[in-house]
């Protein structure tokens, strides 16, 4: 297995990406804290996965909430070997319809929260001897699209270079930090412009392989970062969006 | 629990340049040897034959399925013998991993116009025509594909071998195009930007010091290997990588994620 003998946090893991992402790790052998705002959806994956999944609120947000989901992971599972900053949330309009409030909101739960996490986990991963973070950007870290808004991108940019950031600083301490860059994935968070058949068609139609993504398409690009495989991968940049930024 | 299925059950990969041109494991053998393991059969073609069968040898003797070709991928008779000895062997074709490369060093000033002309011959043509004969098997297939195409981090970068970072940009560029062209196809194009790792290819031209130089190059301090490349191009070849073409991987320590100037003087890569 992949993963064996290895402990995972995983932030936003209630559904979608993360929730994936859950069980593909515990598949590959590892442990995982599920974290998430989400309650009732997380407690509910981590008893159908079973004893080597564990749900803890978490909102990515707060010092106290990474702190005790660090601490979870080593008195429950011994240790702390991989991260996957995957919460995240998404927003749409122009910069003069942009409230203050609002673009605080989302550079503090998809930029802030990755900041947070990082500095969490990276004293445990030292203890261990190493480790792997996997920082979920977006495509729309990379480039623009007018449909998105301006605090998602600049908060999807933030995570592409904080990414190189601390893969540096901490490369000594053989922790790796990486990024993924996941297209339009059929997901929650993308369930309202999804719903809109002509936006849709838009967004297909810029898609070389012709259609969304899955949580397991960005999953498993998720496991090849967090395995020992890419031992040799750190300040990278994983786009996994069916062709649409190689155009 | 169940055993996983193999990573790559069913499927016919095509490895050029698939032997190493000395002792230990470069990125064109790890790569066979782990498509192998996870359940491929492998044709296994190279300039040499020999050194292909040092590859067979090593899937051999691990219980897996592979054979060998004598194939000069400059040639588009032997890539077009090629791609049909895979479908008469195989039955199939899924993967084509495009490892045929050599160095050349120099600056325009230096290079001499027939060792430009053959670096980008066996670098960035032999893609070219390897893919153009293979392709259309691909197609006939029925089952969509993945071509992984080895550039290099001198694609990325000034890494004072201008012939060979002129060559390996293209092999990107290359890349994102066919990624485009070929996607209607399902046919996945990627690339792998391999940093300063240590295999066979150039081990002829390091010693001691240079080989610490090199690891002590990129923010990790880890000495690469051809495993490293083999296992992303592992990852690119299977259907766990299904919605990701047209990339460009580094592999490479993090030496392209750091400015220049911290960790690779631009004034000192003359000893790489």
């Amino acid at each position: 297995m992949r993963l064996a003998g290895k402990v995972a946090i995983i932030s936003g893991g209630s559904r979608g990406m993360g929730a994936y992402e859950a069980e593909l790790f515990v598949r590959e052998g590892a442990k995982v804290v599920v974290g998430d705002v989400l309650e009732d959806e997380g407690r509910n994956l981590a008893e159908k996965i079973g004893e080597d999944a564990f749900f803890l609120r978490l909102d990515v947000t707060s010092e106290a909430d990474w702190a005790a989901a660090v601490k979870l992971a080593v008195d429950r599972y011994g240790k702390l070997d991989v991260l996957v900053n995957n919460a995240g949330v998404s927003a749409r309009g122009t910069i003069e319809e942009t409230s203050v409030a609002d673009w605080d909101r989302v550079m503090d739960i998809n930029a802030k929260g990755v900041f947070l996490g990082t500095r969490a986990a990276i004293p445990e991963m030292r203890k261990a001897g190493g480790g792997s973070i996997i920082n979920i950007s977006s495509q729309l870290g990379l480039v623009g699209m007018g449909e998105s808004s301006p605090q998602y991108q600049a908060s999807k940019g933030a995570v592409r270079i904080f990414t190189k950031s601390a893969a540096i600083q901490y490369a000594a301490d053989g922790i790796r930090v990486n990024s993924v860059h996941p297209g339009p994935i059929v997901t929650p968070m993308t369930e309202t412009r999804r719903s809109d058949a002509a936006v849709q068609q838009v967004m297909i139609s810029r898609i070389p392989l012709g259609r969304y993504g899955e949580s397991e398409d960005v999953a498993y690009g998720v496991l090849y970062l967090a395995s020992d495989e890419s031992s040799f991968v750190t300040g990278s940049e994983l786009v996994i969006d069916g062709g649409w930024t190689a155009q | 629990m169940a055993e996983r299925p193999l990573r790559l059950e069913g499927k016919v990969a095509i490895v050029t340049g698939a032997g190493s041109s000395g002792e230990g494991v470069g990125n064109g053998k790890a790569a066979s040897i782990l498509f192998a393991r996870e359940g491929a059969k492998v044709l296994l073609v190279d300039f040499q034959e020999d050194r292909a069968r040092e590859t067979l040898q090593m899937i051999h003797d691990e219980g897996g399925v592979a054979s060998t070709l004598q194939g000069d991928m400059t040639k588009l008779e032997d890539c077009e013998r090629m791609a049909e000895t895979a479908m008469e062997r195989y039955g199939r074709v899924d993967i084509l991993d495009n490892n045929v490369g050599i160095s050349q060093r120099g600056t325009v000033v230096e290079v001499s116009e027939e060792d430009w002309d053959k670096v980008m011959t066996v670098n960035l043509k032999t893609i070219v025509l390897a893919s153009k004969a293979t392709i259309p098997h691909i197609i006939a297939s029925g089952g969509g594909g993945a071509i992984i195409n080895i550039s290099s981090i001198a694609g990325l970068r000034a890494h004072s071998s201008t012939p060979y970072t002129a060559s390996k940009a293209g092999v990107i560029g290359l890349t994102f195009s066919m990624a485009a062209d070929h996607a209607a196809d399902s046919i996945r194009v990627n690339c792998i930007a391999p940093g300063l790792v240590y295999t066979p290819m150039v081990a002829p031209r390091m010693n001691d010091d240079l080989r610490q130089y090199r690891t002590d190059a990129a923010p990790l301090k880890t000495e690469g290997t051809g495993w490293d490349v083999g296992y992303a191009a592992l990852f690119l070849a299977s259907d766990e990588a299904r919605w990701i073409t047209g990339i460009c991987l580094p592999v490479d320590a993090g030496l392209t994620a750091v400015h220049p100037g911290t960790f690779t003087p631009m004034n000192q890569q003359t000893r790489y």
